[in-house]
């Protein structure tokens, strides 16, 4: 970054570049994480203790719902990457919610620094903690006995679908936080929510095992298709029952839709997290 | 540089230079239809540490906001470093330094890593950034501790370093809302120094504060506002004059019935050459007059005449709390201290209050 002189005032203009405060802000909040090594293990925690206790309470009886020869260690493993991708998602509304609390929003908002380049750098270091920690949970899932049936690239595929998926969620929590603009607001609403929408969703049993409303929540709840396409890969098999797609062939039955309806919820709410970004501190003036 | 006024009180400047601050009939309306500000017009010159006085809920922060580009202004215009906070909000972002109410270091970075997320932030060039940061920390008294996590400093290392996080870049103009607030009397003396030598070195400061004895002693000229008007402006020295001359308290040794008749014996004797304020206080009444000095005597000798005996006496000039006491019939919760007490006092500033915050 470089200074000019502008205007008659002699004031020096600082030119910062949009990529530069991309990454004063991805550096800042990987300290951030690092410092916090609670909050990191805490979200990775949970995950596993679900998968462990998912696995030991329910696997027999569950086993029974699923197709023969697979185990519900590879049948959950997807959903609990898929959560602890939501996790880690909500933690980003919580965090921009401490912000906006002690000021530090407000004061970043009154530096030279681009808006969007500011939340771009936020969301691309939660994105590597969302791809750390899914690559974690999906080594101790291996370890316990669960297989991934398309190999490593396959594996590789899955920690991009959660990434994929985190975003609609990731900007969701965001959007609360500077809708509620208070942390504890937003931290109830965060965490309130995944576990929900994870039970009324494909992610612990097969959809058509399940009552009719759940069924139907079911087909409209994003992480259906977040764990459906994890679980296609992780099992190599059309596992989508909430959408009759023949078009595709073999898992791109499942991986086609899934994406289309993940990208245009990421964008959806994407679209909504700019918005309510550049009015942040402009929302309540008439 | 600007000195120390006799009084304490830093030396006023002339006006005669470029508005670092220009804003014409500023109003700002909330969604929900609160005017929080109205017909706020201000012309800051460059240089100038100026002071924005009022209660909580004024409106002194959402003008600041406002002249921050955190917020736009419903109607009127307003220009910073000759810039449009509209039009040119970026322009104006680049030429300022804002020190937000709440403390807003980032807890888990050292100081020295905040000082650098500012320079960043502020654009500093590299080769600038290191010797800028060792220079702030020696300033803000911080070196000693720059590679400890800022969330362990006390309230008032924190207030420093988010002073130190505005004036990285050394803009022109720096705003400081209600810096001090919550501080100790000795964390608030070392920010007030802090602030009194930046402002020495050239920087512009629009600083807003409920503290009177604040705006007294480091602002060169100050606004008064209430309920988002501004209801009196000018250099502190100025407003006291304006409260009419000078104050006579005198301490009664009875109770109300005796303050009572002390007041109405002021009103009635005649014993003034204008026609005097009187005020009864907790602990007697004081008299406002510009002959409070040569006819107080006088009148201490009617009170014992009068069988109301005088526990003390004392004449004095007004302060910033008359000041405000007389323009809008808001009261002090504490006496200011005085700048002799600035070091030991361990008493909280004096706060203006009002009946609700905004």
């Amino acid at each position: 970054m470089s200074t000019e002189t502008v205007g008659d005032r002699g004031v020096a203009r600082a030119s910062n570049t949009f990529l530069g405060d991309v990454w004063t802000n991805f550096m800042r909040w990987n300290i951030n994480t690092i410092r916090n090594p609670f909050v990191v293990v805490s979200s990775l925690v949970h995950p596993i203790i679900i998968l462990v206790l998912f696995t030991e309470v329910f696997g027999n009886v569950a086993t029974g719902a699923l197709s023969e020869g697979v185990s519900y260690e590879s049948y959950l493993l997807p959903a609990i990457a898929i959560q602890i991708a939501l996790m880690v998602a909500s933690t980003s509304g919580i965090s921009l919610g401490e912000d906006i609390e002690s000021g530090v929003l407000q004061k970043t908002l009154v530096t030279p620094m681009n808006r969007a380049a500011v939340f771009l750098g936020k969301i691309l270091s939660e994105m590597i903690r969302i791809v750390v920690s899914v690559a974690l949970v999906l080594g101790f899932g291996v370890v316990l006995g669960a297989n991934v049936a398309t190999g490593i690239p396959g594996a590789l595929a899955i920690l991009g679908i959660a990434t994929l998926f985190s975003l609609w969620f990731l900007a969701f929590s965001n959007v609360v936080a500077l809708v509620t603009r208070d942390q504890e607001s937003t931290t109830i609403v965060a965490n309130m929510i995944p576990l929900s929408l994870l039970f009324v969703s494909s992610a612990f049993l097969p959809v058509s095992s399940m009552p009719d409303w759940i069924q139907t929540v079911a087909t409209y709840n994003p992480v259906t298709y977040g764990v459906d396409a994890a679980r296609a890969l992780m099992l190599d098999a059309d596992v989508m029952e909430v959408l009759d797609v023949t078009a595709f062939g073999g898992i791109w039955n499942t991986i086609v839709p899934s994406l289309a309806v993940l990208i245009v919820l990421d964008l959806l709410f994407g679209v909504v997290a700019v918005y309510m970004i550049g009015r942040a501190s402009r929302a309540d003036v008439a | 540089m600007s000195a120390n006024n006799d009084d304490g009180r830093r030396g006023t400047r002339d006006t005669d230079r470029p508005l670092a601050i220009e804003a014409e009939d500023l109003e700002l309306t909330y969604a929900d239809g609160t005017e929080a500000v109205s017909n706020v017009s201000l012309a800051v010159p460059e240089g100038e540490f100026f002071g924005f006085l009022g209660p909580n809920g004024a409106g002194k922060t959402t003008t600041i906001t406002v002249l921050a580009t955190l917020l736009a202004p419903s109607e009127g215009t307003v220009r910073v470093n000759g810039f449009d906070v509209e039009a040119e909000a970026q322009q104006v972002r680049e030429s300022i330094g804002y020190m937000a109410q709440e403390t807003s270091v980032i807890a888990e970075m050292t100081a020295r890593e905040n000082l650098r997320f500012a320079s960043d932030a502020y654009g500093v060039p590299s080769a600038d950034r290191a010797d800028r940061i060792d220079e702030l920390l020696d300033l803000i008294d911080l070196a000693d501790v720059a590679d400890k996590r800022a969330g362990d400093f006390s309230g008032g290392m924190k207030k420093r370093l988010d002073a130190a996080m505005a004036l990285v870049h050394r803009p022109p103009l720096v705003f400081l809302d209600e810096p001090t607030t919550g501080l100790d009397p000795k964390a608030r003396n070392r920010l007030w120094d802090y602030f009194a030598e930046i402002n020495d070195r050239g920087t512009s400061i629009f600083l807003t504060t409920q503290y009177l004895e604040e705006a007294d002693y480091l602002c060169d000229r100050l606004s008064v506002i209430l309920d988002g008007e501004i209801v009196a402006e000018g250099p502190p020295e100025t407003l006291k004059r304006e409260v009419g001359g000078e104050i006579l308290d005198v301490e009664l040794d009875d109770g109300a019935e005796a303050r009572q008749r002390a007041a109405e014996l002021v009103r009635s004797d005649g014993l003034f050459a204008d026609d005097p304020t009187v005020e009864i206080t907790d602990g007697g009444i004081s008299v406002t007059s510009r002959d409070a000095r040569e006819r107080g005597p006088d009148l201490l000798v009617a009170l014992r005449d009068a069988g109301i005996p005088v526990t003390g006496f004392n004449v004095r000039s007004p302060t910033l709390d008359d000041v405000f006491l007389a323009i809008t019939g808001e009261h002090v919760e504490a006496d200011a201290a005085t700048d002799d007490e600035r070091v030991t006092s361990a008493a909280e500033p004096a706060t203006v209050t009002d009946g609700g915050a905004r």
